[in-house]
This record gives C-alpha cells, structure tokens and sequence, in this order.
C-alpha cells in the first residue's frame, strides 16, 4: 500500500494552521438555499442566527488548508473518494450572520480498517474549535472523521 | 412533550444535484463525486451525482431545529454517514425524543434521528440534542 501504516499514525496530532471565519450574508443566503432551508434576506441578515451547518463550513473553511492539501496529508487525493465517516457538532451558542469566528485545531486519530466488502481503509479523526474574533469566547467544536478507501495494494 | 414523541416528518421529495454544485463551490470540495457523473462512474458507484455530506446532516438539522423553534436551538449533533444520497432520490428525517431533561436551567431534548432514502436504508443516523421553548 502507497500509505504506510507508520506514515498514517505519524499525522495524529498535526496542527491545522487555522484562521477565521465570517459568515457573510450572501454565503448564508446561498448555504441555506443549498440545504433546503429559509434564507434569511441578505440585506437584513446581519446580527441574525445562521445555519447552524456554519459550524462545519467555518472549522473546516478556515482550518488553514484546502481540502486537496488535507487529503494528501494521508497520502490521498479526491479522486480516491474520501467520504465522511462521523461527525458532531456541539454549539456553545447559535452562530451569527457577520460575526467572525477564529478556528484552530488538529489531527486526533488515525486508524487502518480492513471491511469484506470495501478492502482496507483509513478512518482520520480531526477536531476544530471556533472561538468568536476578537473577544474569544468559545462557541462551538466540530469533530469529524474522514475515510480514505485504499483501493491498491 | 415525553419520551417517545415523534417529530414531524422532513422530507425532499427529489435531491438536487445542482444543490450539489453550489455547495462543491461554496465549500471548495474538489471531490468530483458530487458533480461529475464520469467520477462517479470510474467509482463504481453508478452514474449519479452524489451529494454532499454536510448536505445531508443539514437535512437533520433541519428537521430537528423547524421542530424545536429555529436554527438557534440545536445544542449537539452527532451522526454517522451509512451510505450515500444519490441525485434524484427522495429522502426524509425522522426524529424520536429519547431523553427531556434539564441542565443549567435550561430545557434540553436529546432525540435519536435518521435520514432515510425511499427504498434504502438510512444514510445519516445519529443523536440530537435541543432546546426547548
């Protein structure tokens, strides 16, 4: 396999460089459109409650890496077809149409799988935390787990 | 409001795949699974866009926040993506109160929830927990 074992287990703990967030009135219009949902007017949305699915598109839209760059951290690409596994959202507070939220980071777990049907894989836990810039206060955590199909040998 | 109350059904009736292009973009998700039928394909995985994940837990937020009172209300969600959504299929979230309890003087509600596909099994299940009003 292209991935080592050594080399996947040596990723738990990396750091995303991390970054902001903010949510702008037109990315909630169109992300609450997306998900089947009301979307709040976009002139007088600012101050309003946003989807509460912002807490995964700000942790992982600010991690500091794209997704193409966290996929070859594990030696993959997204042609591999890397899925999601598990994910949990734990709100603090509802997340706010023009606020700014700081994330940061890291790599949790990572675990080699073999399934009957799907041959081997890799299950890669990551957790983000999103603190409200600039006062700081803790508003939500996302953890998540992605899993990389291993489809050579 | 106790044990065992089921929430109201949430349905769509056809998922959408341009939805599912305008989240690869707002999300910057390479993955081609979700608008390239010819990757879907060299997958195995039939000749369907598939939709997004994110897309499909939102569908459960959805659902349990239209039935505790708004977006504002969901304190924790936990899910495990079973399977895939495939453009055109039709899909609903049904939710179980499982727990109501009170915490720092607020009115919790934990429910056991589900994404189903017409014909499938359930591609999303998991736990909620929200406020009540």
């Amino acid at each position: 396999m292209a991935f080592s074992e050594e080399e996947l287990a040596a990723q738990v703990g990396r750091r995303f460089p991390g970054g902001t967030y903010t949510i702008e009135p037109w990315r909630a219009w169109l992300v609450a459109d997306a998900v089947l949902a009301e979307p709040p007017p976009v002139q007088k949305a600012a101050g309003e409650v946003a989807h509460p699915l912002f807490a995964w598109i700000a942790a992982t839209g600010a991690m500091g890496i794209g997704w193409d760059e966290l996929f070859s951290w594990f030696g993959a690409t997204a042609a591999d077809g890397p899925v999601f596994g598990e994910h949990e959202t734990t709100l603090h507070r509802p997340l706010r149409i023009g606020a700014t939220y700081r994330v940061s980071g890291r790599v949790v777990s990572a675990e080699r799988k073999v399934g009957r049907r799907t041959g081997p894989f890799d299950v890669v836990g990551y957790e983000l935390d999103l603190h409200l810039d600039p006062d700081g206060t803790h508003v939500a955590r996302c953890w998540n787990s992605i899993v990389f199909p291993r489809r050579t040998t | 409001m106790k044990v065992g109350t089921e929430l109201p059904v949430w349905e769509v009736g056809s998922v959408s795949a341009e939805k599912m292009k305008t989240t690869a973009a707002l999300l910057a998700d390479p993955t081609p699974i979700h608008f390239d039928v010819d990757a879907v394909r060299a997958l195995g995985m039939g000749d369907r866009p598939v939709n997004q994940g994110p897309l499909n837990m939102g569908y459960v937020m959805n659902a349990v926040t239209a039935w505790a009172g708004g977006p504002d209300r969901l304190r924790r969600l936990r899910v495990r993506f079973r399977g895939p959504v495939f453009a055109g299929d039709r899909v609903r979230v049904r939710g179980t109160v499982t727990a109501v309890r009170e915490e720092d003087g607020v009115r919790l509600a934990d429910c056991d929830v589900a994404l189903e596909v017409d014909g499938g099994e359930p591609a999303v299940t998991g736990t909620a927990t929200v406020v009540l009003p």
